[in-house]
């Protein structure tokens, strides 16, 4: 089931659906109220009529005492029934064929006639005659009227007709005026939506209609967008930047090796020529080698790792960095100092790690003087492992310290290409360290000198013993 | 001819820079763009080869400012950088030709010899001058359809001077536009090498086609009748 949804087309049909609901209801209620007036009414008019007809009994002027009805100016509806009797149940006058009822002074009853429904009323009242006489003759008359009560009902029809007919028109004009709120309540919606839309690589431009910053509900999503969209384009131009600066080094040494070569081949050599010129050729390629090898080893550090796969005593592979470095170090009679050397774990591929500390000794060492010392020093506080590595040299400069982990950063271009660098040293050093949730940081000393800081999560011991059992196989 | 390479890209420099010379230029190079900019602006440079990315002062600026100088120099602008600053820009702002690394050596010396010709007013490699032919391409030179053998630097001379005809060349200018800063170079040299020019080109019973004014320098003659 995969059909759309729409709010709009959901909100409306809810609101109609609760407003019939709540016509329907109040057409009832009107219903029963009007039939319970209609049917006072008529009770009413039963009761009147009744008295009337009481009223209309007459004596008759004979000598017994009897009585008759006397109708003379009084109206009877043509539809009406009734029966008046006396106490000797003599019928004194009667209109339709009223039935047998079993009824008390002023009860109401409701009873089909040749199928017409009635409503009979029984009024029982004392008559006095010739009340000359001791009193007068009291008599007891009785009179049943009815009358039919579909009239009631046509009523009620009607008024429940009125009101339904303007509870529709109101819906209707609900509805619409419903239709046009719900629309431009959800216009800035739309709005933001065309605007997201409208973000692409070419253009991040992403400014939100005022409207949507308006309602507390879009707000949250507004600068959503916003953040979202500023992070995809950081990431975008520092991918750019990356590739851009990764073909320039890329056409550089692809020009080298290509212009050695040309070089060789634009006239006949001697042997000698040729064989210097095709050393120097392969040195070239092997610099378009080393610059390509470093650039995977940082494209495959920038993928995400599973954590905790790997494990690595830091301080080992620091000290095969060291004694690695050392030759290096001797020839510029440099001193490598180990001030401290914790036994810490770390959770880094045994390779990683050796990368890590050999190109952090080797950047020191490069920017040492000669003749001065590279202290190290390693040390484990709670889980956390921290490694400082200092030189004595001419330290960095202020406005080189944000750009120093660019991949194919050198402090001076020119310089750095001759001594062999490809300017991602350092930036496989940050993969390395972010990539476990750790940090690498490069400062410069107060007296003198830089001072690279590495912190990694340090496996601790009880973990580590798990995972050495676990090892083995 | 005399060439300045602007490069900071050591190896890349040391192979143009050996080309070029291969190809018969004087070749100097200056390893950054407040180098260059110095060189440059000295005048004495027939076809400036620019890096864009130089530490110190970008190539960009450079040109700027050559050009803001009234130095007229043609200037190709080699770069491995892409979009960034496009060729439109680049030749708006004064260039005069472009290449992208990686390039061909033989296409940048090939180019650089048509500036050379486009910046001295011509526009065939095969110069014309009087009854002497000279092949910029092949450096070959032709009398009357006769071949004559020249060294090098007497080539370079010929070369110098017909691209320049009827004008009057110093000594010193020739020294600067043919010798680059890494020659020992006297104002001798170019008095011997022009004195065997002219004994090769020579052919009996015609004027001397190289006609020497004192202390004025040389001229070439147009339009030697037989």
């Amino acid at each position: 089931m995969n059909k759309s949804a729409s709010i709009t087309r959901r909100l409306i049909v809810s609101v109609l659906l609760l407003e019939i609901l709540a016509a329907i209801a109040l057409i009832a209620a009107v219903t029963v109220d009007e039939r319970h007036v209609q049917y006072q009414a008529l009770d009413a008019n039963l009761r009147g009529t009744s008295n009337a007809l009481l009223g209309a009994v007459q004596d008759a002027e004979d000598e017994g005492d009897n009585l008759l009805l006397d109708l003379r100016g009084l109206s009877v509806p043509s539809g009406a029934m009734y029966r008046v009797t006396d106490e000797r149940g003599r019928t004194l006058g009667s209109a339709g064929d009223v039935p047998p009822l079993t009824l008390n002074d002023g009860e109401v009853q409701e009873h089909r006639i040749a199928g017409r429904s009635f409503r009979f009323f029984v009024l029982s009242g004392e008559r006095i005659t010739d009340p000359g006489k001791a009193g007068g003759v009291h008599h007891r008359v009785t009179i049943v009227y009815g009358l039919p009560d579909g009239g009631v009902w046509l009523e009620v029809l009607e008024a429940v007709r009125f009101f339904a007919i303007a509870t529709a028109l109101l819906l209707g004009v609900t509805t619409l005026v419903l239709i046009w709120t719900v629309r431009k309540l959800l216009l800035p919606i739309r709005l933001l939506a065309a605007e997201a839309e409208s973000i692409s690589v070419m253009n991040w431009r992403f400014s939100p209609p005022e409207s949507a910053r308006r309602f507390d509900e879009l707000r949250p999503l507004v600068s959503a967008i916003e953040q979202t969209v500023a992070r995809l384009q950081h990431s975008f131009q520092q991918q750019e930047r990356f590739t851009s600066d990764a073909a320039h080094e890329l056409k550089t040494d692809l020009a080298i090796v290509k212009s050695s070569l040309q070089l060789l081949s634009m006239k006949k050599r001697s042997a000698e020529e040729y064989e210097r010129g095709l050393s120097i050729s392969l040195q070239d390629f092997t610099r378009l080698e080393e610059t390509v090898q470093k650039m995977l080893t940082l494209a495959r550090l920038q993928q995400p790792i599973e954590p905790s796969v790997h494990a690595c005593h830091l301080n080992q592979m620091l000290e095969d960095a060291i004694e690695h470095s050392n030759s290096f170090a001797m020839v510029r009679q440099i001193s490598m100092r180990a001030l401290h050397m914790d036994v810490v774990s770390v959770p880094l591929d045994g390779r990683d790690a050796s990368l890590l500390c050999s190109n952090i000794l080797l950047n020191a060492l490069q920017h040492s003087p000669d003749r001065a010392s590279v202290d190290i020093n390693l040390q484990c506080t709670g889980d956390l492992a921290r490694l400082t590595v200092r030189d004595h040299g001419e330290g960095i400069h202020q406005a080189d310290l944000e750009s120093l982990f660019e991949p194919f950063f050198r402090v001076d271009s020119s310089r750095s290409r001759k001594s062999g660098g490809t300017g991602l040293g350092l930036s496989i050093c940050q993969a390395i360290c972010k990539r476990v949730g750790g940090s690498i940081q490069i400062a410069n000393d107060p007296s003198g000198g830089a001072v690279v800081t590495i912190v990694l999560p340090a496996i601790p011991v009880a973990a580590r013993a798990e995972l050495s059992a676990s090892l083995k196989p | 001819m005399r060439i300045l390479l602007v490069e900071d890209e050591q190896r890349l420099a040391h192979n143009i820079t050996e080309a070029l010379r291969e190809a018969g230029f004087a070749v100097d190079h200056a390893a950054d763009g407040v180098a260059g900019s110095h060189l440059a602006e000295q005048g004495v440079f027939d076809v400036i080869v620019l890096d864009l990315m130089l530490p110190g002062k970008s190539g960009q600026r450079v040109l700027q400012d050559l050009r803001r100088m009234r130095l007229h120099t043609p200037v190709l602008i080699l770069s491995a950088q892409e979009g960034k600053e496009s060729v439109v820009e680049l030749l708006n702002g004064g260039a005069d030709d472009y290449l992208a690394k990686p390039f061909d050596l033989g296409e940048l010396i090939a180019r650089v010899k048509a500036l050379i010709r486009r910046g001295k007013g011509v526009s065939t490699p095969v110069l014309h001058v009087s009854d002497v032919e000279l092949d910029t391409v092949h450096q070959t030179v032709f009398r009357r359809g006769q071949p004559i053998d020249l060294s090098p630097m007497e080539y370079r001379i010929l070369e110098y001077l017909a691209h320049r005809p009827r004008a009057v060349v110093s000594k010193q200018e020739l020294l600067e536009h043919l010798y680059d800063f890494d020659w020992e170079h006297h104002s001798n040299v170019i008095e011997a090498h022009v004195s065997n020019l002219r004994r090769k080109l020579n052919i009996p019973s015609t004027e001397p086609l190289i006609e020497t004014l004192r202390h004025r320098g040389y001229r070439l003659r147009e339009g030697t009748s037989a």
